[in-house]
């Protein structure tokens, strides 16, 4: 397994793939939080809010790095469909520890992403509301937000590594990402606020400490993202020693 | 008494929705010896292949190398080398890269990829992206990671395809080398000419199994053509299945 693993740990280094989705989380979050900044200065003036509160928003900002960790398990999967080297990979390691080592590699790049979003959420909660004259309030609300977003990472990059696995197309396996994340989700959430509580992404929510919004406490959250995740593993562990790799 | 046999196919049949690619396939390769797996494109050779190496699982029947199947044989991916046409190197990476990953993955040390390389003649292009290489250059790296782990067993899906006639010669020679360190080596091709030349013994395949058996036997001692009995024993055109 360690072969594996060291095999599997350069490959997700090889090509541009993370550093262009690591660096397109950073700069969506960083725009969001200067969003999250800018009506946080608004409504400062106005008395509406307090400094805790733009701060858990700018940092919660960061929450947006997950749906890239997602991306990129998704796509350090199916890139291989698309290659045909997922066969060379089969025949090297073996589906079984194939597919440990690509989850394994999967949750360290989110680690790894997530680190960077914890890291960037703080300079961005100092460096935003510099730019509009004022400190920030960095409280126990903060850093459990700041925690949430790390866990986020790490149980995203894992799911987009279930899907591109189940899905096994590089297009389709992102278009599937975003849309869930992005439409689908949130969708539901607008037709029915509770029982949306219980889909993977509504449920990240509640981990990165969401406000606004009728959601599940974080450690039911939790639960119900390990049981979407054992569905989702399962499913693709199952495809993957089944299909045939033509 | 003989040795056993490297390869097994027994009645392997494998079918697609209403396509049957291979039907009731069976035969062997000894050991030692390199073997043609001949056919026109869509006879199945491919999928002959990838059910062999466990990629595809076959409707009936059963393939096996050295006694085992591929999942089931201890220490495979270090007794078979592996080049397949539609298997490409690792997406972003230089050949070097590429090769330095399934040494990894193999557990290999990092002097076999620089072996590897010398060996199919690209040290000068191995830190080039893959994205840049030619076909030919494309398919030697196909062969240097087949090479990797020294294998007792090659499995080459079209390995001539894309190489300049330099490369043709080179491979000759390279397979010829290599079988007679004892290793053997089965390789698929449609291009008779080329195969009538390297190989000893020829399994040709049009979805069912019309021959298996020396070269020599076949063309009566060179005095028939390969493509001549090719042809009588494959048909005047195509009846298979269009699956490769």
């Amino acid at each position: 397994m360690t072969d594996a693993l060291r095999g599997e740990w350069l490959k997700a280094r090889s090509g541009r793939a993370w550093i262009v989705l690591l660096v397109s989380g950073v700069y969506m979050s960083v725009m969001t939080s200067f969003g999250y900044g800018s009506e946080g200065d608004k409504a400062l003036d106005q008395g509406s809010a307090d400094l805790a509160a733009v701060t858990d928003d700018v940092v919660r900002a960061w929450m947006m790095t997950f749906l890239f960790a997602a991306l990129y398990g998704a796509v350090v999967v199916t890139r291989e469909y698309g290659s045909g080297s997922i066969s060379r990979s089969v025949l090297v390691t073996g589906r079984a520890r194939l597919f440990g080592a690509k989850l394994a590699v999967g949750a360290l790049m989110g680690a790894l992403s997530g680190a960077v979003a914890v890291v960037c959420s703080v300079l961005s909660a100092w460096g935003v509301l510099a730019v509009y004259g004022r400190d920030f309030a960095w409280t126990q609300e903060t850093t459990l937000i700041a925690a949430g977003v790390f866990v986020c990472n790490v149980l995203a990059a894992p799911w987009g590594v279930f899907l591109g696995w189940i899905i096994r197309h590089q297009i389709a396996s992102v278009v599937t990402v975003m849309g869930l994340t992005l439409l689908v989700d949130p969708g539901l959430q607008q037709l029915a606020p509770k029982a949306s509580g219980y889909l993977f992404t509504i449920a990240m929510s509640s981990v990165y400490r969401d406000v606004g919004h009728t959601l599940l406490s974080p450690q039911a959250a939790l639960l119900v993202i390990a049981g979407w995740l054992a569905a989702a593993g399962f499913a693709a562990y199952r495809l993957l020693r089944v299909r045939d790799l033509t | 008494m003989s040795e056993p046999p490297v390869i097994e196919f027994h009645g392997v049949t494998k079918t697609y929705g209403e396509v049957t690619a291979v039907e009731d396939l069976t035969f062997a390769v000894r050991p030692g010896r390199i073997v043609g797996l001949l056919g026109r494109n869509g006879a199945g050779k491919s999928t002959a292949l990838r059910v062999l190496l466990g990629l595809v699982r076959p409707t009936t029947g059963h393939a096996s190398l050295f006694g085992h199947a591929y999942q089931d044989l201890p220490d495979a991916p270090r007794r078979i080398g592996v080049s397949m046409d539609t298997i490409g190197p690792t997406p972003g990476t230089t050949g070097r890269r590429d090769l330095r990953i399934w040494a990894r993955s193999l557990g290999l040390p990092a002097r076999r990829v620089d072996d590897v390389l010398d060996q199919v003649g690209l040290t000068d292009s191995a830190d080039r992206r893959v994205k840049g290489y030619s076909t030919g250059m494309r398919q030697r790296l196909a062969l240097a990671t087949a090479l990797l782990p020294d294998p007792e067993l090659l499995v080459l899906d079209e390995p001539v395809n894309g190489l300049d006639p330099d490369g043709i010669r080179w491979l000759r020679a390279l397979l010829r080398t290599l079988a007679a360190e004892g290793r053997t080596v089965l390789l698929s091709s449609h291009l008779l000419a080329e195969v009538e030349q390297t190989v000893d013994d020829v399994v040709i395949l049009q979805r069912t199994l019309r021959y298996s058996g020396a070269l020599a036997s076949l063309t009566t001692d060179g005095a028939d053509r390969l493509e001549d009995r090719f042809f009588e024993l494959a048909g005047a055109s195509a009846s298979g299945g269009t699956r490769d």
